[in-house]
């Protein structure tokens, strides 16, 4: 059965809703500087002023526009996403293909090194970690990268041994094809909807953890940031300021979450047939196959 | 078919992962520029030593040493149980977490123990309705809230609760100087667990759910279910003796690896309601720099996990017979 | 007694079922057989009431309409009063239950709690199974105790019915052969529905068999009957192309593939004998003598009859009282030493001699004179495929001259077919080869171009006269090969005529056997070879081409003789 998961994600309602989702949160972080006349980090004169045309969300308590940081937080959130799933699908890429196809020592090497740091709950290094180096953008998505690969590399390893496996590629094999193309012709293009999984998966875990170090307040103090906001906002619940200043940053960081869950599941489910919420047309039952 | 735990070699995989917390605990603050003791042990602590408690301190740790030398100092004490001496509590580091554990324990277990039961139930009367009004709408809404962070469900349950409707307290695990004991003690206690409790539960019933419901559309499908029904047995047989016990393998394996997350959310969600357990022991320190006592909540919880983890992988034996006579 | 009337079953309202009527009384075993995807295991699940589409007709098991129940009172039929045997796939048990403890479920479900786990350790023993093995989970068993556990399952309760779907599938030939065993004494005395597409299960299981082609049943019959004579095309295909250690004939396929919901008789698009009313109407299942055949031919038809066909040449008895039927895409060998008479029988067929007596029939006609109509139906190739073309013409021409004397097409049609003739029979049809003489022809591409030009016009007779004996044996296997190709595609019926036994046993459907002008023995090839009743047939068959490969021949090692039991059963 030929299928392309990428495309029904298109046509399922669940992927759908996660890519207008994202889609809209992109447009927030790119469009930053036309939909706010403030600068993130620019003190406004003012400090808990209420949402007024000038402020649409008020301002914070150090006066500075909580309407422009939530779009700037949005750039902060995509790009740390962004890069992560890059830099991390690209390791796990090439740790768990190279495994699947050296195998041997190489393999047992690497996947010893996965299984111990899957055990290793991420976050709590992270904290340690940040706790110290107080890190900025940069060392920050060099660092949940360091952390994302191993779950992409086991899941891609698994693949592409079972692709191996697969007698199209032995057929090709036996053609004498070379591994660069079965590699091009056979294994990238059945890997390519597990690969955007993987990266969807690494973004999302890597903007909750951005996120979620900046609530903790541990991550470099000059970073605008959703969790920052919230880390903030949230000794003011007291206040009603939190209708304006707590609410929407949580918001807009659960929104995207909430969307690149959606488009995850939504390629799972359609990379997975069996899963499928509508029965499939089935003829003759399965024992005559 | 579900068995996607090997057996062997995951003793040595946590081993490992406890190796490498260890070292980086050891590694870090000596690799901060500076004075290693500033490192160890934060800015307010420097402030009130005293140059005698400093070259105790250095004699203690080996500082001066070479690393091998620091290295014993530091896991002979480690194995001694000494984690270090907080300065901002004025206590020692164990005593500090172990006040505050309790509490901790108590929320991240109830949740995990509630999370479980009522995920998997949903999802195994979900997988059974696949395709259904009810399945459907399971699965969106539950895909939807678990994509919020959790610490933003709490602030969420919080603000709704405790602050526009004021039926519960907005901090704390007890009320203040109440005095009360026995039951109105439990009452209060479960009062103000309710919320943190609830944020928890809401966050990590989605993965469950979803996991035992994909599970179980999977093994609704295997062909023991068309040799069970051609029996004669009974629709709930079916769904919980046979398709729902096939489907809790999975869900078994998904616990081990969920109890990092409920832990750490644990953690935010106890910030956001100044739960007084590790979490909040966690931000204090964070904000006060108290490195000793950051270093020892973060290697209790990556202990707590992998101790965890070991359980989960024992229970899973148990579980299923293929894994139990494999090996 | 178990009938199935009318039955309909639609997924998605595309009917995989269409009308099914069968039934099947106690003691009786009825196989279902068929390609995959005709819709056999939908209709062993709609009788137990697990199917999942929408189902229509009725399913009658002695007073109670099976369709007309609600779950709840199917659910108390199922694995009491039918029993269902699944195929031993990887997960057909439950993988965390003991096997005893699952046999067990099979009563207590039904409410006999009473010393049930004792009585599944006896059930399980009386399927083979020891103690031990019932206290065993799925995966420390292997495949063929796996099924004995199944069985015991669906025999807990003693029901009535029993169902058995491709209970043998997957199963290694020792243990197939075992498990065959002991379905037999379990469907004994009930009625059982048994679901294969494997041939020799049903032979060993069933005393009826019916042939379910898209959803319909296209023949049912008593097993001897139909397996040694099917009269539908589609049994007769399904038969042809499966190996098993009694037919001699070379495999052979069905053209084409199986669809669902076409116009008609559902086989006409695969069906060599098809005519205007098969693609219009669907043809219904009908008594016809002893079976019951949907086919609006009634069958698979005989093209050629000879009846009481007698020869003289100057009062010498060439041929006496020979009688045949060919029937349409079959080949029937006429073997005989020389002298015996049968290129005699060739020529009269093909109107080169006249008979004294006894009728020829085409087509369900009287042969009465040869015309150019009966030269597009019936055509010949001959022994000496150098003597049988003209020196004078080239490939091309040769090819074409049957199109020339019917007058067929213009020019460029004639090209065309000529080109695709030579194609069918795998030779080239560039410039220089159709440009070729006969003395620039090798035996082989010789007696190709005869039959090619044989078939050009595409004829639905071929009288092969020794077509092969001037042929090396390397090239021979090729033309025979060719010509049940040609066969298997267009349905042609071949008349085979040859002296060589061992060559009439690989190309065959039916055998006769000519000594003397006379008949002396005629059935199914298989049949003749391995039974021979008449002295005459014995005698051919010791002389025939033999490579000492029998028991007791020289090179034969003695351990190769130390055959087990049950090969031999198994061969048998």
């Amino acid at each position: 059965m030929h299928t392309n998961p990428l495309m029904d994600v298109l046509r399922d309602p669940l992927g759908k809703a996660g890519i207008i989702l994202l889609a809209a949160i992109t447009l927030m972080a790119v469009f930053a500087p036309f939909l706010s006349d403030y600068s993130p980090n620019q003190y406004t004169g003012e400090i808990f002023s209420r949402p007024s045309a000038e402020h649409p969300l008020g301002t914070d308590s150090v006066g500075q526009d909580i309407w422009s940081r939530l779009l700037w937080g949005a750039r902060t959130s995509l790009a740390v996403g962004a890069a992560v799933a890059l830099i991390s699908t690209i390791c796990s890429i090439f740790i768990g293909a190279t495994s699947a196809i050296f195998g041997g020592l190489y393999d047992r090497f690497w996947m010893r090194i996965v299984d111990a740091m899957l055990a290793i709950p991420a976050i709590i290094v992270m904290i340690l970690v940040a706790a110290y180096l107080r890190p900025d953008l940069l060392i920050l998505v060099l660092l949940l990268s360091a952390f994302s690969w191993p779950p992409g590399a086991r899941i891609l390893r698994a693949q592409t041994l079972s692709l191996k496996e697969r007698m199209h590629v032995s057929a090709a094999a036996t053609f004498g094809a070379g591994w660069s193309h079965i590699l091009k012709r056979h294994i990238i293009p059945d890997l390519s909807p597990i690969i955007v999984a993987v990266m969807i998966a690494d973004c999302r875990r890597a903007i909750f953890m951005e996120a979620g170090l900046s609530f903790l307040g541990v991550s470099d103090p000059t970073m605008v940031s959703w969790g920052k906001i919230m880390h903030q906002s949230l000794q003011f619940t007291y206040l009603d300021v939190w209708q304006w200043w707590l609410v929407p940053a949580g918001i807009a960081l659960s929104l995207t979450l909430v969307g690149l869950s959606l488009i995850g599941f939504s390629l799972e489910s359609a990379m997975d047939p069996r899963l499928a919420s509508r029965p499939r047309k089935e003829i003759g039952g399965g024992s005559d196959a | 078919m579900n068995a996607s735990r090997p057996p062997h070699g995951n003793f040595i995989n946590y081993l490992l992962a406890l190796v490498a917390i260890f070292s980086l605990n050891f590694i870090l603050p000596r690799m901060m520029p500076g004075d290693p003791l500033h490192a160890i042990y934060g800015d307010e602590a420097l402030v009130a030593m005293t140059p005698q408690m400093e070259a105790y301190l250095t004699e203690k740790f080996a500082l001066n040493q070479p690393w091998s030398s620091q290295f014993t100092a530091y896991a002979s004490g480690l194995l001694q149980g000494d984690l270090g001496y907080s300065y901002y509590y004025k206590d020692q580091v164990s005593t500090v977490i172990m006040g505050a554990l309790p509490w901790t324990l108590l929320l991240a277990g109830l949740a995990l123990i509630i999370a479980t039961i009522l995920g998997t139930a949903l999802g195994i009367e979900s997988g059974y309705r696949r395709g259904r009004p009810l399945d459907r709408g399971l699965i969106a809404s539950l895909m939807f809230l678990s994509g919020f962070p959790d610490f933003f469900v709490g602030i969420l349950l919080l603000l709704i609760f405790g602050v526009c409707l004021g039926v519960a307290p907005l901090s704390g695990a007890t009320t203040p100087y109440s005095g009360a004991t026995g039951l109105a003690y439990a009452l209060d206690v479960a009062h103000h667990l309710i919320l943190p409790l609830s944020a928890l539960v809401l966050v990590q019933l989605g993965g469950i759910y979803l996991l035992t419901r994909n599970t179980m559309v999977s093994v609704l499908k295997e062909r023991f279910i068309m040799t069970a029904r051609a029996k004669g047995c009974s629709d709930s047989r079916i769904r919980y003796e046979h398709a729902g016990r096939n489907s809790l393998l999975p869900v078994v394996t998904a616990t081990g690896m969920r109890l990092p997350q409920i832990i750490t959310g644990a953690l935010f969600i106890e910030i956001v309601f100044s739960y007084p357990g590790v979490g909040s022991l966690l931000s204090s320190s964070l904000d006060a720099r108290d490195y000793p006592l950051i270093q020892g909540i973060l290697l209790l919880v990556t202990v707590a996990v992998l101790t965890a983890n070991l359980g989960v992988d024992l229970l899973y034996r148990r579980l299923d017979p293929r894994v139990r006579y494999a090996h | 007694m178990l009938e199935i009337k009318d039955l309909v079953v639609s997924f998605n309202r595309s009917p995989v079922l269409n009308g099914i009527d069968l039934s099947i009384s106690p003691g009786d075993s009825l196989a279902i057989i068929g390609e995959s995807g005709a819709g056999k295991s939908t209709l062993g699940l709609s009788i137990i009431g697990l199917v999942e589409g929408e189902v229509k007709g009725r399913i009658q098991l002695g007073q109670r309409d099976l369709l007309t129940l609600s779950e709840d009172e199917m659910r108390s039929l199922r694995g009491k009063e039918i029993g269902m045997v699944f195929q031993n796939v990887e997960d057909a048990l439950n993988p965390l239950q003991e096997i005893s403890d699952q046999v067990t479920e099979a009563m207590t479900v039904h409410g006999f709690k009473a010393d049930a786990s004792n009585r599944s350790l006896r059930l399980l023993e009386a399927v083979g199974l020891d103690r031990e093995t019932a206290d065993k989970f799925p995966h420390q068993m292997s495949g063929g105790e796996k099924q004995r556990a199944l069985i015991a399952m669906a025999l807990a309760n003693d029901p009535q019915v029993l169902i058995l779907d491709e209970p043998t599938a997957s199963l290694d030939a020792l243990t197939k052969s075992d498990i065959l065993d002991l379905l037999r004494s379990a469907v004994a005395g009930k009625m059982a529905l048994v679901i294969t597409h494997d041939i020799a299960t049903a032979a060993k299981l069933c005393n009826k068999i019916a042939v379910l082609y898209a959803g319909k049943v296209v023949e049912t019959g008593r097993t001897e009957d139909l397996l040694s004579s099917p009269r539908h095309p589609y049994t007769r295909g399904l038969i042809r192309s499966y190996p098993n250690m009694t037919t001699t004939k070379d495999l052979q396929g069905i053209p084409g593939r199986m669809a669902h919901g076409v116009a008609g008789c559902p086989f006409h698009r695969r069906c060599t004998q098809k005519i205007e009313i098969c693609t219009q109407q669907e043809p219904k299942l009908l008594p016809q003598k002893g079976r019951m055949i949907a086919c609006h031919r009634g069958g698979i038809v005989p093209l050629l009859e000879l009846d009481g066909v007698n020869i003289s040449f100057e009062a010498r008895r060439v041929l006496s009282d020979v009688s045949l039927t060919l029937y349409e895409g079959e080949t029937l060998a006429v073997v005989g030493e020389s002298g015996s008479g049968k290129t005699t029988l060739a020529r009269a067929v093909i109107g080169l001699y006249q008979p004294d007596s006894g009728g020829i029939t085409l087509e369900e006609k009287a042969v009465t004179k040869r015309d150019l109509d009966f030269y597009k139906t019936v055509q010949m190739i001959y022994q000496n495929p150098k003597e049988s073309l003209s020196h004078r013409m080239n490939v091309f021409s040769l090819v074409k001259e049957p199109l020339d004397v019917q007058r067929l097409g213009s020019a460029e049609e004639k090209a065309l077919r000529v080109k695709r003739a030579l194609g069918e029979v795998e030779l080239p049809a560039d410039d220089d080869f159709l440009g070729r003489y006969p003395h620039q022809l090798s035996g082989g591409e010789a007696q190709r171009v005869a039959i090619a030009r044989a078939m050009v016009l595409e004829p639905k007779l071929l009288i092969a006269d020794e077509p092969t004996s001037a042929l090396d044996a390397s090239v021979q296997a090729k033309i025979l090969r060719l010509l049940m190709d040609l066969q298997e595609k267009r349905g042609l019926s071949i008349l085979f005529i040859t002296h060589d036994l061992a060559l009439a046993r690989k190309v065959s459907d039916r055998l006769a056997v000519l000594h003397r002008g006379k008949i002396v023995e005629e059935g199914p090839t298989s049949a003749v070879i391995s039974y021979p009743r008449h002295e005459y047939t014995r005698v051919l068959l010791e002389h025939a081409s033999n490579l000492g490969d029998d028991r007791n021949s020289g090179w034969s090692d003695e351990n190769v003789l130390q055959i087990d039991r049950r090969d031999a059963i198994l061969s048998a």
